[in-house]
């Protein structure tokens, strides 16, 4: 009964590692570029998730304001600094990002304070009794229902739509899909869009996990998204999303069971160095 | 010529006055985190520290000198803290300074303030080590094993529990406040059932909480900041586990209540500071606090007023600011603060009660008072 706690806990922590982690391949598959500062689009959402609710007591509109104008804001952080870049070698973006990111940390300090802030009236608070003493909380429930229907929502859009296959075209070949008429500019800014949104669900999702957002929410998504798209296989979103689960899950039971030997961030990068010595492109990744 | 002397005149009062304006300022140097993960309580130490200037410096300073608390921020990092050690000491030239920062940077600006002969306060910082970098070295708060012995006591004999298990945070702050609960703990028939550690950047606790609801203790010992105590007490409540949480300085911020929601009340702490106290002191500093800030009262910011207050009074007290002199002052000061009568001894570490405060009803109050001198005596060396 505790293994199974353990698992369904694994599989909510997991759940918001896909969320973070998918607009990082997303972004990687198609420009090639490590963006390390999504993790600043986390933070900002869990921001706008809890100052919203706070103000008009709607959960529901707050996580859809929060996805709305990170998506926005995810669009304006391509156009600026991305994009002026991308004639640049990679190292020169990524060197862009991590500025943006440690730039960010503190632009959130000082706009909404050190101290972080948390929700006047917690939404979702209740849990569900499934079996005697196995509880699952309906925060719990959401975060593993609204990522499963994120995800097939975004499944469907990249199968089954016009935009969606130009979108899938441009990664695989950029200027045949131009040659095509694809306007390679708006599937940027597509891409863009649903990755930052991605992150900025996930950001009202821990926000409501822990009632606390703080301006250094980011710095573990930063670095932990990054060593889970190489885990999954740079690029493939298919990767990205089982290394999440997986991630999730082991961190849940190493973090009781060798937590005296690893610390909780050391698991998922010794699980990382063992699965790229034995596969080096990572879980899903195509020949290197 | 008459221009002349009327231009060097002016220049020369004007060098008179900010050569007047030098000499007339004490300056006190103090290293808090204003920046980083630790920017939430350095803040308030901050706010604290800043109080006590105030209301020394409209008390007439000393001797009609005015008080000037020269800041800079240390991110709670010992890479920080050193080179901000050092410009205090020769740029500023401070007569004493005090650490209004979390233990890693306080040790590592103590070693420099004791070379070079500047009296230096440890506010709310709790590792042992910080004191015996030397005998400038003071510190007006617990010891970390001195609080957790306190815990020991609370939870062996005043809430009778006798299986413990314990939640740690994985630094200084944390894993000196286990080992003192540790080391009291078969005085007072306590058991650990288990013990868990966590980083300071978690706030997701589930497999913690699900493994402790399965060990079935008495009691809960967890060791943390507001920050991380939050999340956990309130996820540790939301899966059904209803027996004492008990924890300890770092959760006494109303931000700990703020988050917790209803899952904070009955959450019992090991703290300096007593909402509820009948002391003047105590009653002035957290009301003059929320009226300047309009935030709570917490305890880094009493820890903060009362370091200033030490250094204060033994000023006045030694009247000079030789620094030799100061430090025997502080070392043979007894002042009233915020956190009660504050003495040290000859390690520097200070004696005093620990007060246990419980939330209710959404604020923190008065649970006890653990008073055993035995018990909390401080380390002598």
């Amino acid at each position: 009964m505790l293994y199974l706690e353990l698992f369904i806990q694994g599989l909510v922590q997991g759940s918001i590692y896909a969320l973070i982690a998918l607009g990082l391949t997303l972004v990687y598959g198609l420009l090639r570029i490590l963006h390390v500062a999504h993790a600043a689009l986390f933070t900002l959402g869990g921001y706008i998730g809890v100052i919203v609710t706070n103000a008009t007591g709607s959960f529901t509109l707050a996580m859809l304001v929060a996805m709305l104008v990170v998506g926005f804001a995810g669009m304006l952080m391509y156009k600026l600094a991305y994009e002026p870049l991308l004639s640049q070698p990679p190292y020169v973006s990524l060197i862009a990002s991590i500025a943006l990111f440690i730039a960010s940390e503190e632009i959130f300090r000082i706009a909404f304070g050190p101290y972080g802030l948390s929700y006047q009236i917690p939404p979702l608070q209740g849990h569900i009794e499934l079996f005697s003493g196995f509880y699952l909380k309906y925060a719990e429930i959401l975060v593993m229902g609204l990522s499963t229907v994120l995800m097939i929502a975004l499944a469907w859009l990249s199968m089954r739509t016009r935009t969606g296959v130009a979108w899938r075209a441009t990664v695989t070949d950029p200027d045949m899909a131009r040659a095509f008429g694809v306007k390679i500019q708006n599937v940027r800014y597509l891409n863009f869009f649903i990755g930052s949104s991605f992150a900025a669900a996930a950001g009202v999702l821990v926000a409501l996990l822990n009632n606390l957002v703080e301006p250094t929410m980011g710095s573990v998504a930063s670095y932990k998204a990054l060593a889970i798209i190489v885990l999954g296989g740079l690029g493939s979103i298919r990767g990205t999303l089982i290394a999440s689960l997986l991630l999730g899950v082991l961190e849940s039971f190493g973090t009781i069971y060798i937590g005296h030997l690893l610390d909780r961030d050391a698991i998922a990068f010794a699980f990382l160095i063992l699965v790229l010595m034995i596969r080096p492109q990572g879980l899903m990744g195509g020949k290197l | 010529m008459k221009k002349a002397k009327i231009i060097s005149a002016v220049v020369m009062s004007g060098l008179l006055s900010i050569a007047t304006g030098h000499a007339s300022s004490i300056k006190i140097g103090f290293n808090v985190p204003l920046t980083g993960f630790a920017a939430a309580d350095g803040k308030s130490a901050l706010n604290g520290a800043e109080l006590a200037v105030e209301q020394a410096n409209a008390a007439g300073g000393i001797n009609g000198d005015s008080i000037v608390l020269v800041v800079y921020d240390d991110q709670a990092s010992p890479k920080e803290a050193v080179p901000i050690a050092q410009k205090l000491i020769e740029k500023d030239e401070v007569v004493a300074a005090i650490s209004g920062s979390y233990s890693g940077s306080t040790r590592a600006a103590a070693g420099i303030f004791q070379e070079a002969g500047v009296p230096y306060i440890a506010a709310y910082a709790v590792h042992p080590d910080i004191t015996r970098a030397g005998n400038y070295v003071f510190r007006t708060s617990f010891v970390g094993e001195v609080q957790g012995r306190a815990g020991a006591k609370l939870i062996g004999e005043t809430l009778g529990a006798k299986k413990v298990s314990v939640i740690t945070l994985k630094n200084d702050f944390g894993k000196s406040l286990a080992a003192g609960l540790k080391q009291a703990a078969s005085n007072y028939g306590i058991t650990i059932v288990s013990e868990y550690e966590y980083g300071i950047k978690d706030r997701q606790f589930g497999p913690i909480v699900s493994k402790v609801k399965s060990d079935k203790p008495d009691a809960i010992y967890a060791t943390g900041y507001f920050f991380t105590a939050g999340p956990l007490v309130s996820q540790l409540r939301a899966a059904g586990i209803t027996v004492p949480i008990i924890g300890q300085e770092g959760y006494d911020s109303q931000k700990f209540i703020d988050i917790a929601g209803p899952a904070a009340e009955g959450t019992i702490i090991t703290t300096s500071l007593n909402r509820d106290s009948a002391s003047s002191e105590t009653k002035n500093f957290i009301r003059e606090f929320e009226s300047k800030t309009g935030n709570k009262a917490d305890m880094v910011a009493a820890s903060a007023h009362t370091a200033v207050k030490v250094i204060v009074a033994a000023m006045r007290q030694s009247g000079s600011t030789d620094k030799a002199a100061l430090r025997n002052a502080i070392s043979a000061t007894s002042v009233v603060a915020a956190t009660g009568t504050i003495s040290f001894n000859a390690l520097g570490e200070v004696r005093k009660d620990v007060q246990v405060q419980i939330v209710k009803d959404g604020n923190w109050h008065e649970h006890s008072v653990i008073s055993d001198s035995k018990l909390l005596a401080p380390p002598n060396e």
